[in-house]
């Protein structure tokens, strides 16, 4: 591709990694069409649907704070909070539930100063600064429910189990979750600022940006959509128990790297993000449909993140040329 | 006119008699000791390796409960490990240390603490651990390990696939990590009922599908297990209440809901009733959750202890408790205005339990 016609910073349509998972997804469900035809059923999409729409949302978040050069491990926790906020603060009345949601967020943007301004001002180690942000959570979430789980509320379930042209409501707030993240990343000015600190702080804070706002707020942004998919997960799960979160930490984490954002920060794959995350639901009903033994289920699933990781950090063009009878020159021997 | 007064005077008598006389047996009956109560005061301590759900809180009122029937019981100390075995080994040696005559322990991390019971033990404490075996002998490194039989449970839920299912089918077993001793007994004591009849097929991985325990994990399993077997005639699970947000994926389908053996609870009781009009082939078969497995365990620590008479057994049998078919020994019960997360099959009562739970 001539210099000329690169795009200026990373408006380009189609990244590395959005063009990698997306072939990817669309082979695993030729893979599934071909060999667990069963993962393809109605029922079976109709469920898979939801879960990878919350992920997708969680997913966004961690990809936010990644662009930071970060990483969120206080996820689990924020989302598990969120999750019996609106399951236990209601309990079964749904004319509590507008407050209940009111008061997930307030604790989402709590959580998220926490850890902004730990990580932004403090300028702790992102690892330990989100570990000890989860540990409070995860005490908060004990101390309101002593682990006992909630039947969702009548209203909630409803959104969870809607269905608007033959698709579960939750793919539709996904999709527009991901579309508004992007284009407000992508298109605004303040967008922009927050993808050059990401890249280079250095650079962002000689040109005058004001770099901490953008590290810490990375947090509060993510856990406000932690929060939006912990409610969807509510929706879908009849009563979730008080450590859903824990399923989310890892594949948060692994839609990220699949979707190819850097884990050293910069430019950020939202939509690869969330296809990232339609992958791995996928693959989780894939291996199911398989029959395989759950130990195996693990490893498939471990293996899809090693490859990820692999593909975009290995620079393979130097494995290439290292290996033998390729080399340019041979060492003469002594 | 005096005599009326007489009259009043006889009836005011003989009513007040009555009264003293009710009141005397009602008090002789909330007074009559347990036989495993015997005269020496003691305190009791209590330790959990986790105590964070809904089974646990209703399991350590139940052991409460039962304390509070013996007198001798002077105090109860409790303690939760909240699923750290470091914490559990440190609560049971403080509980030592505090000097209780008798502890009563839930070892969740089960051969890791050993090492503490012994110590009690050698210390004079009479120590009672039960539900999860943690190794050791008894006489040796505790007293007496106070069991229950996982696989009755499947035997049980063998036997009412056998006369619902008479003519055979395929069964579905779920239950929680993989390679759970709880799932794998009863995994056995199904088969034991079920094999000689070669009439049932089991279905999915082997020896369970692996849920976790966890809903959403579950639900994602279930589905799965739906699109690939179009027909399952049965499940087993041994944790009822966590397939009430799967069942609705047969729905979903466009398929009936099968007939379920499992554990009791709440929420699922009030499942069936609002689903088994739908779904003919939706019958339910439980088993008690088993939170009086701690009184049990109280039993033989007070007994021991304040030297009382010893219960009869130390193994916590595995009741039958609904039945959809027969109503035997109970039929399907729902507390519509309780929380779902109570178990009906426990001694304590479910308003009681309803307090518990939410607090």
């Amino acid at each position: 591709m001539p210099k000329d016609t690169v795009p200026r910073g990373s408006n380009r349509l189609f990244s590395r990694g959005l063009t990698t998972v997306a072939v990817a997804t669309v082979g695993l469900f030729l893979a599934s069409f071909l060999f667990a035809n069963s993962s393809l059923n109605r029922g079976v999409v109709l469920t898979m649907l939801p879960f990878a729409s919350a992920l997708a949302i969680a997913g966004l978040g961690q990809t936010l704070v990644v662009m930071q050069g970060g990483i969120d491990l206080s996820v689990a926790g924020g989302f598990s909070l969120y999750v019996v906020i609106v399951t236990k603060y209601p309990a079964g009345d749904n004319s509590r539930l507008f407050a209940a949601l009111a008061i997930a967020v307030a604790a989402a943007i709590a959580a998220g100063m926490v850890n902004g301004f730990l990580v932004g001002r403090m300028r702790l180690n992102p690892i330990v600064a989100t570990l000890g942000t989860n540990a409070l959570l995860y005490g908060a979430v004990l101390w309101y429910t002593a682990g006992i789980p909630t039947t969702t509320t009548a209203r909630l379930a409803h959104l969870g189990s809607k269905l608007w042209l033959g698709i579960p409501a939750p793919a539709y707030i996904a999709v527009a979750t991901t579309l508004l993240v992007t284009a407000v990343v992508k298109l605004t000015p303040p967008g922009r600022r927050f993808e050059g600190v990401g890249a280079n702080e250095t650079a962002a804070l000689t040109s005058g940006i004001y770099t901490r706002r953008y590290r810490g707020g990375a947090y509060v942004w993510a856990q406000l959509l932690y929060c939006l998919a912990a409610i969807l997960h509510a929706s879908i799960v009849n009563q979730p128990t008080a450590y859903e979160g824990d399923n989310y930490l890892l594949p948060s984490v692994a839609a990220v790297v699949l979707g190819g954002t850097s884990l050293l920060g910069g430019r950020g794959n939202l939509v690869a993000t969330a296809i990232a995350a339609l992958f791995l639901s996928q693959l989780d009903q894939f291996v199911l449909a398989l029959g395989v033994t759950y130990a195996t289920r693990t490893l498939v699933q471990a293996a899809a993140l090693a490859a990820g990781v692999a593909l975009y950090t290995i620079d393979w063009g130097a494995i290439g040329r290292r290996l033998p009878g390729r080399r340019p020159i041979s060492v003469a021997p002594t | 006119m005096r005599d009326r007064r007489k009259g009043a005077l006889l009836v005011f008598a003989v009513v007040s008699g009555a009264v003293l006389l009710a009141a005397a047996t009602s008090s002789a009956r909330t007074a009559a000791v347990p036989s495993w109560c015997g005269a020496k005061k003691i305190t009791l301590g209590l330790t959990d390796g986790f105590g964070g759900n809904s089974w646990r809180l209703v399991t350590t009122a139940s052991a409460r409960d039962e304390a509070k029937k013996c007198p001798s019981v002077t105090s109860l100390t409790y303690a939760d490990g909240q699923g750290n075995t470091q914490k559990a080994i440190s609560d049971i040696q403080g509980m030592v240390a505090k000097g209780v005559n008798a502890l009563v322990v839930f070892p969740d991390a089960g051969k890791a603490i050993l090492p503490a019971l012994r110590s009690a033990y050698k210390q004079g404490v009479v120590t009672v651990p039960y539900r999860v075996t943690p190794g050791g002998k008894a006489g040796v490194d505790y007293n007496v390990f106070i069991d229950t039989n996982f696989s009755k449970a499947g035997e049980a839920w063998g036997k009412w696939i056998l006369r619902v299912l008479p003519k055979g089918g395929n069964v579905l077993m779920l239950s929680g990590p993989k390679g759970n001793s709880q799932g794998v007994d009863e995994n056995k004591g199904l088969h034991k009922i079920l094999d000689p009849s070669h009439k049932y097929t089991f279905i999915g991985e082997k020896p369970f599908e692996v849920t976790n325990w966890d809903p959403a994990l579950t639900q994602k399993v279930l589905s799965a297990d739906i699109a690939k077997y179009p027909k399952i005639d049965v499940i087993v699970s041994d944790f009822g209440p966590s397939l009430v947000g799967a069942l609705p994926e047969f729905t979903k389908s466009g398929r009936k809901i099968p007939a379920l053996a499992t554990s009791d609870g709440n929420v699922l009781g009030c499942f069936w009733k609002t689903h088994h009009a739908a779904n003919p082939t939706f019958k339910l078969f439980t088993v008690s959750t088993q939170n009086d497995h701690a009184r049990l365990a109280i039993d033989w620590a007070v007994a021991l202890a304040t030297g009382g008479k010893k219960p009869p057994t130390t193994h916590f049998p595995a009741p039958s408790f609904e039945d959809s078919t027969t109503g035997k020994p109970h039929p399907v019960e729902c507390y519509p205005n309780l929380p779902g997360d109570i178990y009906l099959s426990a001694e304590l009562s479910p308003k009681v339990q309803a307090k518990l739970v939410k607090k």
